[in-house]
């Protein structure tokens, strides 16, 4: 059998932005589904932007209720969504109750009057919101309750409907339930209250006839509907292949030429440094040198507004209120508290896409952390990595801000421990020099091949960041204490605590 | 203070339910039956109610508008709901203009409540659906306010 000779599945949209992408391209056509979970968690409200996304007057949407959640009180709610257009009830969309007929006449009952609805109308989608308690409201056996699940599949499925059954299920359900075996799709939705903030995750169980993205994503419910962020952020599979190693410049000659001619196309970078270092100003330079060469950019910042973050860029004689204006530059202000990584990235993708930027600044990642809900923040680390590997893989240079406590013993790379996810590196530091607060960088690593090992002072002045010279004639400047080259190994401090006599040689 | 009967009509509903009445008289009886015009009326929208919310979840709502009615129109007071969501004794006091007018107030109010919950919209194209030839003026109640509480 050729590729051609198999049935070509045609797959519907589900009218929840982020879904189709999670689903392998969409929901296939004449799928018998069920969407599980615990109540407000917005199984009804997915079955609703499916119906609304995809009914027709000639193909309209059945939607069954069962003793769940009184009719007229789901309609109240739900119509209060953008995606809910009343002027297609009754036509498109036609909701009936079973309530009575469950109690009168049980499953059968329920059967011939789904198949009489079916065959008067013709729909297209078919939803029995909550066959949970389709299923409770009965004693049968397990054998009878599986016969009764088959007949309705095979009924749906033959008059040509997608379906979903929509259910309040335990976890605990799962093993042996006819319903989960019968069911082409699964969906799973999960809410959980984390430290004062929710946390809604989607899991696909079981799609048959196409490749799902695995795992968790997070979605969340808005007077827009509900909205889905595929864990892969849409990007799996999608490698830009480059088409020569390209250097892209830091918007700074000296730091360029440390960098060993600037900055890889494509990859991660982090500054690292403490408070006043200089970060937030080199992520700048970085934008604006792009901005120069034609190249858009992107700014997500999450400590400061972006007109703030504009002001403060032009104090420095580097102008982004243009850009801006000119649709080249996007600042994002990524609102604080309650996101995921997820939600964030899809704002940061959409930015992206809209502005086709090719350079990427996140300012920084400490404030990227708290902006997240607190039940994210422990997968902080694996949704970096998730982010970082997606858009450097399509050809986007990141450049992420690290704040750092300052050691003035040692020297640390960051305290999220993810050098392993960036390409390269620069730290900031403070030095103690001759009773004055200096400042000096350092690139400590390049994936991309040799870079400067120089260690240099530099200076920030109203013309932004600049770098001075290699900074001679000390030792153990990476301490933040240094001493004069050639002397002994004892730091300035050691020496004057032994001169006052309080420690020994 | 002042009291006020609670009702979940605005006069602007109960004209909406006068002038349905009106329109349903001028139509033709069922064959064999001379059932008044208000009690056409709460049986052609017992039908796709009942199938929206279910028979029970109908019934209640009736229950209510027929109490908030009967408050207003004490000539209601003989009238029940019977479990199909039927009604019982409504028309049937024997005074025809009492019977019609009170049959409007227990028309209004079931409208009233039902655009409570689910919005004016949402009602008119309910009655739309029922009664599609029924004459929609510029400035109906529902397209003023699509969330009329209970007044």
């Amino acid at each position: 059998m050729t590729d051609q000779d198999k049935v070509k599945i045609k797959n519907l949209p589900t009218g929840v932005p982020g879904l189709d992408e999670i689903l392998g391209g969409g929901l296939p056509e004449f799928s018998f589904n069920v969407i599980a979970g615990a109540p407000g968690c917005g199984k009804t409200t997915m079955a609703h932007q499916f119906v609304f996304a995809n009914a027709t007057p000639e193909h309209p949407a059945l939607y069954f209720t069962v003793l769940g959640e009184p009719a007229l009180k789901m309609l109240r709610y739900q119509q209060q969504y953008t995606f809910f257009e009343l002027s297609r009830l009754n036509t498109s969309v036609r909701f009936i109750n079973l309530s009575q007929t469950l109690v009168d006449r049980g499953l059968e009952g329920i059967l011939e009057e789904i198949g009489k609805a079916v065959e008067a109308v013709n729909p297209g989608i078919v939803v029995v919101d909550s066959f949970r308690t389709v299923m409770r409201q009965t004693d049968r056996n397990e054998m009878e309750m599986q016969v009764f699940v088959q007949q309705l599949g095979l009924l749906l499925t033959s008059c040509q409907a997608t379906t979903f059954l929509i259910g309040e299920y335990a976890e605990s359900e799962q093993p042996g339930n006819p319903v989960f075996t019968v069911a082409d799709g699964l969906f799973w939705l999960y809410q959980v209250v984390e430290q004062n903030s929710i946390v809604r995750k989607l899991h696909i169980m079981k799609l048959r006839g196409q490749a799902s993205v695995s795992g968790m994503h997070t979605f969340r419910i808005t007077d827009t509907g509900m909205q889905a962020f595929s864990r892969t952020l849409g990007l799996a599979g999608r490698r830009r292949k480059l088409a020569a190693e390209k250097r892209l410049s830091i918007g700074i000659p000296a730091l360029d030429e440390m960098l060993g001619g600037g900055i890889p196309e494509g990859d991660s970078l982090l500054i690292a440094g403490s408070s006043g270092t200089g970060k937030s100003l080199l992520a700048t330079h970085f934008i604006a040198a792009g901005l120069r060469q034609g190249e858009p950019g992107i700014v997500a910042v999450f400590e400061e507004r972006p007109e703030e973050y504009a002001a403060r860029a032009e104090s420095f004689g580097l102008d982004l209120n243009t850009p801006i204006e000119d649709g080249n530059l996007k600042v994002i202000y990524i609102r604080p508290l309650d996101l995921s990584v997820d939600e964030a990235m899809q704002e940061i993708l959409d930015a992206i896409k809209k502005t086709g930027a090719t350079r990427l600044v996140i300012d920084s990642l400490a404030g990227f952390e708290m902006a997240l809900s607190p039940g994210f923040r422990s997968d902080f680390r694996e949704s970096l990595y998730r982010m970082i590997f997606g858009l450097t893989g399509i050809g986007i240079t990141v450049l992420s801000t690290l704040e750092m406590e300052e050691s003035f013993t040692e020297l640390l790379f960051s305290k999220f421990s993810i050098s392993f996810l960036t390409d390269d590196i620069i730290r900031l530091r403070y030095v103690e020099i001759e009773g004055q607060l200096r400042k000096i960088m350092m690139v400590l690593k390049m994936r991309g091949g040799a870079h400067s090992k120089d260690i240099r002072e530099y200076e920030i002045t109203s013309k932004g960041v600049v770098v001075g010279e290699r900074m001679q004639g000390y030792d153990h400047l990476i301490t933040g204490i240094p001493t004069r080259a050639g002397r002994s190994g004892q730091s300035t401090y050691k020496r004057v605590r032994i001169k006052r006599g309080w420690m020994r040689r | 203070m002042e009291m006020r009967s609670r009702t979940a009509a605005s006069p602007e509903i109960r004209e909406f339910a006068k002038r349905l009445v009106i329109y349903e008289a001028a139509g033709d009886s069922p064959p064999g039956t001379d059932l008044p015009a208000e009690v056409r009326v709460a049986e052609k929208l017992r039908q796709p109610l009942s199938r929206l919310a279910g028979v029970s979840g109908f019934r209640a709502l009736l229950v209510r508008a027929l109490t908030l009615a009967k408050a207003q129109a004490p000539g209601l007071v003989s009238v029940k709901v019977n479990p199909d969501g039927s009604l019982e004794g409504l028309g049937e006091s024997g005074n025809r203009a009492q019977d019609s007018e009170t049959g409007v107030i227990l028309i209004a109010e079931l409208l009233g409540l039902l655009a409570a919950f689910v919005g004016g919209a949402f009602t008119f194209r309910l009655v739309l659906d029922v009664w599609p030839g029924f004459p929609v003026l510029d400035k109906e109640p529902w397209r003023k306010n699509d969330h009329d509480g209970p007044g």
